[in-house]
């Protein structure tokens, strides 16, 4: 049952990573990034890390791949993206760069643990009981780090968008707002004619 | 293999299957129920009677527009992606189902000498399940809304997405306080630790945060922006008919049932009955779904009583009321926890 589900999710992360690059439409993209996340949900499942593979989709799938999909679907998905010509160089030179890296940390340390056994599995391991206790005394500082790291993230974005006057109100509009308006209008009253505005 | 495995002991293949069948039949057998208990609900509040020509009371309503559903014509508009169109309410029953395997209607029992929990499963990350499973589900109205490839329906996805983003942050914390209190994420583990006192009574605010969440998960009156009739037609499924409108019309149900679990497992001490009466087990099912009925009938009754709300003022709602709620609730929770 496991090697099924494993080479499963393996064909789904692998095909939605694949599709993700070679989609042409930016919308079908997303969708496969979805579908390749939720599979490395499925894997990380396999791997009894059911907090991660719970965290995994709420905050990829559910989160923030729901806005991927909200940008790409309003900004129009229609036409192909244009890719430039810098990156029609670079694009092959990052993907060797990082091919040898992987093909050095696989052939280093991954192909000696084929013939093992694997880990042993410790009950309680990965539970959000486990995975809270070590945030807060072994990865204490990482984990701070991390959420400053959000944190002037998010900062950032609001600044980001103030500036291109995106919070502030437009006088214009809210002129129109704020029209004033008869305190009768579209009653039966200003339909006869009963009362002027005042 | 149990990758979902905090079970304490040791379950049949068998009777993981038979649990599923029941569940899953159960559920489909008290939906089109629930859709005529809503209309005749509805009926009452508006002075009229609701359904009541098919059948004793209008009760084979559902029947009737079942087969009416299933023998139309499967149809879609030219503009719309074909299969994506088929797949997105399948998305939607998918995820709303599978997350019903999570609602604990039971402890523990022996049947023929076999402990079967009364539950599909039991996972170790409890309301993490589910706000997944609610994750997939954004894409269930999404892809249906998009691939309809109409205006009405491409708007009500939108807002669908927007709205179920906002909400569902105020609606995870409000349980965090519970999970917090309980000292576990098991579901049943937190009904077991609310046997001296439900946790509405100590987490009065988290309860109100999540029912006002749920509201707008579930996409149900006063918050109902997503299918609003008056400027959408019907948002996201305007464009669908036969059985593929009567999935999103189920999950839209099933959804219902299944934040109406969640809030009595967490809130209302699920299987537990107060003042110390300890019933037979075979009563635990029939406590849970009785108090099940409770939450839904509010439903019911509010979407008869509100209006709906502006789209700013659901925003501001959301993000200006009731995140920041949620968040003290949260605090003064771990405050007093740690204490």
């Amino acid at each position: 049952m496991a090697p099924v589900f494993f080479f499963l999710a393996a064909l789904g992360a692998l095909s939605g990573a694949i599709g993700v690059v070679m989609l042409r439409n930016p919308f079908y993209s997303v969708l496969a990034l979805v579908f390749h996340l939720i599979s490395l949900a499925a894997l990380f499942l396999l791997l009894r890390a059911e907090f991660v593979a719970a965290a995994q989709v709420i905050v990829y799938a559910g989160a923030v791949m729901v806005l991927y999909v909200f940008v790409v679907a309003y900004v129009g998905s229609g036409e192909e993206l244009t890719s430039g010509g810098g990156l029609r160089v670079l694009g092959p030179v990052f993907a060797l760069v990082l091919a040898i890296e992987l093909c050095i940390a696989m052939l280093g340390s991954a192909l000696k643990g084929i013939s093992g056994k694997g880990a042993p599995y410790i009950p309680g391991f990965g539970s959000p009981r486990h995975i809270g206790t070590l945030f807060l005394t072994k990865y204490l500082f990482p984990f701070e780090v991390a959420s400053l790291l959000l944190l002037v993230a998010a900062i950032g974005a609001v600044v980001l968008a103030r500036r291109r006057r995106g919070l502030e109100a437009d006088p214009e509009y809210q002129a129109r707002l704020h029209k004033p308006v008869s305190h009768l209008a579209g009653s039966m009253a200003e339909s006869v004619g009963a009362r002027r505005d005042r | 293999m149990t990758p979902f495995g905090i079970v304490g002991y040791y379950e049949l293949w068998w009777v993981a299957i038979l649990k599923a069948l029941v569940i899953f039949g159960l559920a489909f057998a008290i939906l089109p129920l629930l859709t005529v208990y809503e209309r005749k609900l509805l009926g009452r509040f508006q002075g009229r009677y609701g359904p009541n020509r098919v059948g004793p009371y209008g009760l084979m309503q559902p029947l009737a527009e079942i087969l009416k559903f299933a023998t139309k014509e499967g149809f879609r508009p030219t503009t719309s992606v074909a299969y994506m169109f088929r797949l997105a309410p399948v998305i939607a029953i998918l995820t709303a189902v599978g997350a019903l395997a999570l609602i604990p209607f039971g402890d523990v029992q022996h049947i023929f000498g076999e402990r079967v929990g009364l539950y599909g499963i039991d996972v170790s990350v409890g309301p993490l399940y589910v706000f997944a499973l609610a994750g997939i589900s954004f894409y269930g109205i999404m892809l249906g809304g998009w691939a309809s490839g109409s205006k009405y329906s491409f708007l009500g996805a939108m807002r669908g997405a927007a709205q179920l983003i906002s909400y569902e942050v105020s609606q995870g914390l409000a349980l965090v306080g519970v999970v917090m209190t309980a000292g576990t994420l098991s579901l049943t583990g937190i009904v077991h630790a609310q046997l001296g006192m439900w946790y509405i009574v100590p987490q009065f605010v988290g309860f109100l945060v999540f029912l006002a969440a749920s509201f707008a998960e579930t996409n149900r009156a006063p918050f109902d922006l997503v299918e609003a009739d008056a400027e959408l037609v019907a948002g996201y499924f305007t464009e669908y008919g036969g059985t593929p409108f009567v999935a999103y019309l189920f999950a839209e149900y099933m959804n219902m049932m299944v934040v109406s679990g969640i809030a009595v497992t967490m809130f209302l001490g699920g299987w537990l009955l107060p003042f110390g009466i300890h019933p037979p087990g075979w009563v635990d099912p029939i406590v849970v779904f009785a108090k099940m009925m409770i939450f839904i009938t509010f439903f019911i009754w509010i979407r008869a009583t509100l209006p709906r709300l502006r789209y700013d003022q659901l925003m501001s709602f959301g993000w200006k009321v009731l995140l920041p709620l949620a968040t003290l609730n949260v605090l003064v929770t771990a405050i007093l926890v740690v204490s």
